[in-house]
């Protein structure tokens, strides 16, 4: 037998894939630049911003070595200005992720390949307005982490929760179209929301596969006993029950 | 009768009203006093007449606020009507409104034509005197409003409200907006109550006071919002009524605690207090010794010469300047003249004030006396200064002849206009605190603690420097910062001399701060500090120059005068000053640059390139030693090639007012600049309006540098789809900045190579910065190779301009070509190679 883990990354795990964006710090003492496997870090001086990842900024922060800088679209305005776009905008779909920083234009370039996880985007410059792939997590880590360096940190809190739950509603409507076998466009869902959305959606599917699959096997038993000229209302009892 | 004054007259108070709140108003040209109360009839006493009032019947009950013009008075019932009396026929004219709910305060503005009303509505309605159809309404407010008052301008007005805040709206347009909540001034007072939380505007319209919860009396200036200064331990209960005095050189409150109080405003000292139980309103006569006010009982009094007569001679000075800690036109005047090109404005109009007999003045002639009050400087032309003569007196030869309306002078006589001095980095005084110093390595900023200031210093890197503190008896007002030391100078006053104080971070002797004085008379105007050298420039036009520990290393006389500001970098020192007048009325901005250590001037009385009319708000050098400027306009410029006589020009390196986040058009905001590191423009944001950070201190950003080129920079829209033009567009216009920016930065660090002794490092730094020019023009070159056969003109020139010698480039170039296909462009680049290999070395 496998393990019983479930299917993907568990919450915990895509937190822990999180600390991999990178954030800006203000240090408030020099370090000299650390060799990592990822590539060396930037030297910090301050007051000189500089992006470090984010388990570095957090074990900084901790030591009181460095100050980090909420991305702009953790702000007050930013959030207001999403959550107005998830309820009055756009009430079906889920915001836009932030624009690609590399347009991609005819010529192939190598940084179209680049996609959201591997894309700064919650540094100082990010563009604000826009949740990037990570921003359920690294607003929760940051507001547990750094609630000090994040203006208007209380109401920051109440807007994510309330975008998620908004979110998470939309997630939810979103099954109604799986009946008809579709799939809806999951344009703008972080990585969080996926992995919890995950157990539900998945099982949904599955449910409705197999009421899709036991809705075959009987209409193929109906044909071939319509091929024998059997009676047909077996069949039906059966259809009765499933559902 | 306990008293604190000598012995008083107790004045009888004359039964105008049935018992209960009763108000009362002057005219403003004092002939008039109204009064009205519970019942239904308005008094009319003539100032100096002593007999029976006039008396206007059939008028409403259960008045709850008068004010008057000349011509009419307006009152305010509690039955929810506003009616206009006119004194020429002494009865009522109109009623100007009516609301549902009683009234509690009306108002009149200054210039009569409107009048505020307050009433347990939300809403505080302002209604045109001559015509009631005109209305503003002011909304923003949660609660019932109890006390409302225009601003002397009747610019602005303050609404006392009921929730506790004082809400302040400008009028200035059609449209009244709310300018300001002021938070924790007033108390949460209900709208019938007797205590007051009433906002008066000092006459000189920069401040306000209000009554507070602690039963002080707080003035908070107009602008900043902050608190000045406070007239405390005066009451034992809650005030319930307060009046400057006209000129503003007094103030008086009433309390529950039955006492009358008059202050001083310049000293907040309790000139005299009197005991009354009951006192609803006060209402000063515009220019006799004569204070009315009436009490909760219907009863008026009128008390000549309230005054004690040794403070009467107060009433008769000019208009007196609100009472600050630190007075922002004050703070200016030891280093300003008087500028008259600008101060056509309106002088406030009191009425002429009859002189007494035999006063001083009258002995001993105005140019004497005349003097005494010129503390104010009117360097921006607000007027109040010039206010001081409405006594009769003509203390400045300037103003003797203008009989008629200010704008219908003669044109006058031209004076230029020049730049003040400036420390560059600090702020001026808001409340009582100031940042002395801004930068890189941390910031320095003083506390005023009325007889001594507190000074804290603190670093951005708390690893290498420790933050200080200490208490400042010599009242710093200038400050430098970098890695060695602060620096400190002190301004002179009329018994101390203007010192300067210098403290090392770090020492490995037990002393090594050291403080100097300047000669008497010279007062400090900026002063910098560097690696190896501390320069003051002074009030006497010298720049002395002290080496790190004090010893003087030389003193020189500033050739433009008067001195701006200074800034210095190692062994450099730049000094700002004012030169010749130019075209625009404005003397130039003159700079010099001096090796200090070689004794070399690198640049000479040279012109700082500003536009008509602009000033430098701040001048220092960037982490690469160029000086560098930031603008009014906004533009940060640095200098190029100074290191050379005569070479130098000034560039622009970032235009803020055409920044990307700018694009939308909906902020506004300005920047402080703070530094230049790292070819970044580090600066603080200012939003709202500010023009100088305050605390808490903001967070430094930084933006790259970007040469204004082109006026549209990339908008910040969020579709990716744009037009396939437009990408390639912006994509040469980035390329053509890049390499703008990057030939300016590549001549900087060719400048730095030829002139120090430079390090390994810092040449192949400038290598690489020419090959990278060359990849940017090549970039530049794809591009239009890729845009069509009709570029190539373009292409070909882009290639000319390649900085490489060895001729890769050029191949490189060629290739470009051919992999588009242009074979033409590609013959021609061949030939550009031959000639450059033909011509080597002695080309250029």
């Amino acid at each position: 037998m496998a393990l019983p883990l479930p299917q993907g990354l568990t919450p915990l795990e895509v937190a822990f894939v999180c600390e991999m964006e990178m954030v800006t710090v203000i240090p408030r003492q020099q370090l000299k630049s650390q060799d990592l496997i990822a590539g060396p870090t930037p030297g910090l001086r301050p007051p000189h911003r500089a992006s470090l990842p984010l388990w570095f900024a957090l074990l900084l922060k901790r030591q009181r070595r460095a100050n980090i800088l909420p991305p702009p679209w953790l702000l007050p305005s930013s959030l207001e200005k999403i959550l107005r776009h998830e309820t009055e905008i756009s009430p079906d779909t889920f915001s836009p992720p932030p624009p690609h920083p590399h347009p991609i234009s005819t010529r192939p370039a190598a940084t179209d390949h680049l996609a959201p996880p591997f894309l700064p985007s919650s540094t100082a410059d990010a563009p604000p307005g826009y949740l990037p792939y990570h921003w359920l997590e690294l607003g929760d880590i940051l507001l547990e982490a750094c609630s000090d360096d994040i203006p208007d940190a209380d109401r920051v809190r109440t807007l994510l929760r309330d975008l998620r739950e908004v979110r998470m509603a939309k997630m939810r409507a979103s099954a109604n179209d799986l009946e008809g076998g579709g799939v809806s466009s999951f344009k703008g869902v972080g990585a969080m929301e996926i992995a919890e959305g995950r157990q539900f959606i998945v099982g949904v599917m599955d449910g409705l596969r197999k009421l899709g699959a036991s809705r075959e096997v009987a209409r193929r038993e109906r044909e071939e006993d319509e091929g024998g000229g059997a009676g047909g209302a077996n069949s039906d009892d059966e259809e009765m029950e499933m559902e | 009768m306990a008293s604190t004054t000598t012995t008083q007259i107790r004045v009888r108070g004359r039964p105008a009203h049935t018992a209960g709140p009763t108000y009362l108003s002057y005219t403003p040209d004092g002939t008039k006093l109204v009064t009205v109360g519970s019942n239904n009839t308005t008094r009319v006493y003539k100032t100096g007449f002593d007999g029976e009032p006039t008396n206007i019947d059939d008028c409403q009950e259960q008045n709850m606020g008068v004010d008057s013009t000349n011509d009419f008075f307006v009152s305010g019932s509690e039955d929810g009507t506003v009616s206009k009396y006119s004194f020429d026929t002494m009865s009522c004219d109109t009623f100007l409104m009516r609301c549902t709910l009683p009234i509690r305060d009306v108002c009149i503005s200054s210039d009569g034509k409107w009048c505020a009303v307050a009433s347990d509505e939300l809403v505080v309605k302002i209604v045109g005197t001559s015509d009631a159809s005109s209305m503003m309404y002011l909304r923003e407010q949660l609660k019932p409003v109890k006390h409302i008052s225009f601003d002397p301008s009747s610019k602005y007005i303050a609404l006392s409200c009921t929730d506790g805040l004082v809400y302040v709206y400008s009028l200035l347009n059609d449209e009244p907006e709310l300018v300001r909540k002021v938070d924790g001034l007033i108390r949460i007072v209900e709208t019938d109550s007797e205590i007051s939380s009433k906002v008066v505007w000092h006459p000189d319209g920069r401040v306000f006071a209000a009554p507070t919860a602690t039963r002080d009396i707080q003035v908070v200036s107009k602008g900043d919002w902050e608190n000045q200064r406070v007239f405390a331990n005066g009451h034992s209960s809650d005030v319930t009524a307060l009046a400057w005095s006209p000129n503003g050189a007094m103030l008086a409150s009433a309390g529950k605690d039955r006492k009358i109080i008059i202050w001083e405003t310049k000293t907040q000292k309790i000139i005299a207090s009197y005991d009354y139980a009951n006192v609803m309103d006060l209402a000063w006569h515009p220019t006799k010794n004569l204070l009315s006010f009436t009490n909760a009982d219907g009863e008026v009094y009128i008390f000549n010469d309230f005054i004690p007569a040794e403070y009467a001679n107060l009433l008769k000075l000019g208009l007196q300047p609100a009472p600050f800690i630190h007075d922002p036109l004050t703070e200016t005047s030891a280093n300003s003249r008087r500028q008259t090109t600008n101060a056509a404005k309106e002088i406030p109009h009191r009425g002429a004030r009859r002189g007494t007999p035999d006063s001083l003045d009258d002995i001993l002639g105005s140019d004497i006396m005349g003097d005494e009050d010129d503390f104010v400087v009117d360097d921006d032309g607000a007027g109040y200064a010039l206010g001081l003569n409405g006594n009769g007196k003509r203390p400045n030869g300037d103003i003797d002849g203008h009989a008629g309306p200010l704008s219908k002078r003669p044109v006058h006589v031209w004076e230029p206009q020049f730049h003040q001095s400036f420390q560059p980095g600090s702020t001026p005084w808001r409340g009582n605190r100031k940042y002395m110093c801004l930068n890189l390595i941390g910031f320095v900023w003083t506390v005023d603690q009325d007889t001594h200031n507190t000074v804290t210093v603190e670093f951005y890197d708390h690893e290498f420097y420790r933050d200080f503190h200490f208490t400042d008896t010599f009242l710093y007002d200038k400050a430098c910062l970098n890695e060695n030391g602060t620096l400190f100078s002190s301004p002179a006053d009329h018994k101390t001399l203007a010192t300067v104080f210098y403290r090392p971070h770090e020492t490995w002797t037990t002393r090594t701060e050291w403080r100097t004085e300047l000669p008497k008379g010279e007062d400090v105007t900026a002063i910098s500090l560097s690696e190896s050298f501390v320069t003051v420039t002074t009030s006497a036009n010298y720049v002395r120059i002290y080496t790190l520990f004090g010893i003087p290393y030389r003193v020189y006389r500033q050739k433009s005068s008067p001195t701006v500001s200074c800034a210095s970098w190692r062994d450099y020192v730049l000094t700002l000053g004012n030169g010749s007048v130019g075209a625009d009325g404005n003397t130039k901005l003159l700079y010099t640059i001096q090796n200090i250590k070689r004794d070399e001037i690198c640049q000479s009385e040279d012109i700082v390139a500003l536009p008509d009319g602009a000033t430098v708000k701040s001048v220092f050098f960037s982490d690469n030693g160029d000086p560098c400027i930031y603008d009014s306009t906004g533009t940060l410029l640095v200098l190029l090639h100074w290191r050379t006589p005569s070479q130098a020009s000034w560039v622009p390196f970032l235009d803020t007012k055409l920044l990307s986040r700018l694009a939308s058009g909906r902020k506004t905001e300005s920047y402080f600049p703070v530094a230049v590191a790292d070819n970044k423009f580090h600066c603080i944001i200012l939003k709202g309006g500010d023009l100088y950070p305050y605390f808490p201190r903001p967070l430094l950003s930084e933006f790259d540098f970007e040469i204004p080129l082109s006026s549209n920079p990339k908008p910040d829209s969020g579709d990716g789809d744009q037009d396939m033009d437009a990408t390639e567009g912006d994509e040469l216009k980035k390329l053509e900045s890049q390499f703008v920016l990057k030939s300016l930065l590549a001549a900087q660090q060719q400048d730095l190579v030829d002139y120090t002794k430079s390090s390994h490092t810092q040449r192949t730094a400038l290598a690489r910065m020419e090959v990278e020019i060359d990849k940017t023009l090549l970039q530049m070159m794809a591009v239009e190779c890729r845009e069509g056969e009709e570029r190539g003109m373009r292409a070909l020139e882009m290639v000319t301009l390649l900085r490489d010698r060895s001729g890769r480039m050029i191949d490189a170039a060629g290739k470009v070509a051919e992999r588009y296909g242009r074979t033409v462009l590609g013959e021609k680049i061949r030939e550009v190679a031959e000639a450059r290999l033909l011509n080597g070395m002695d080309e250029d």
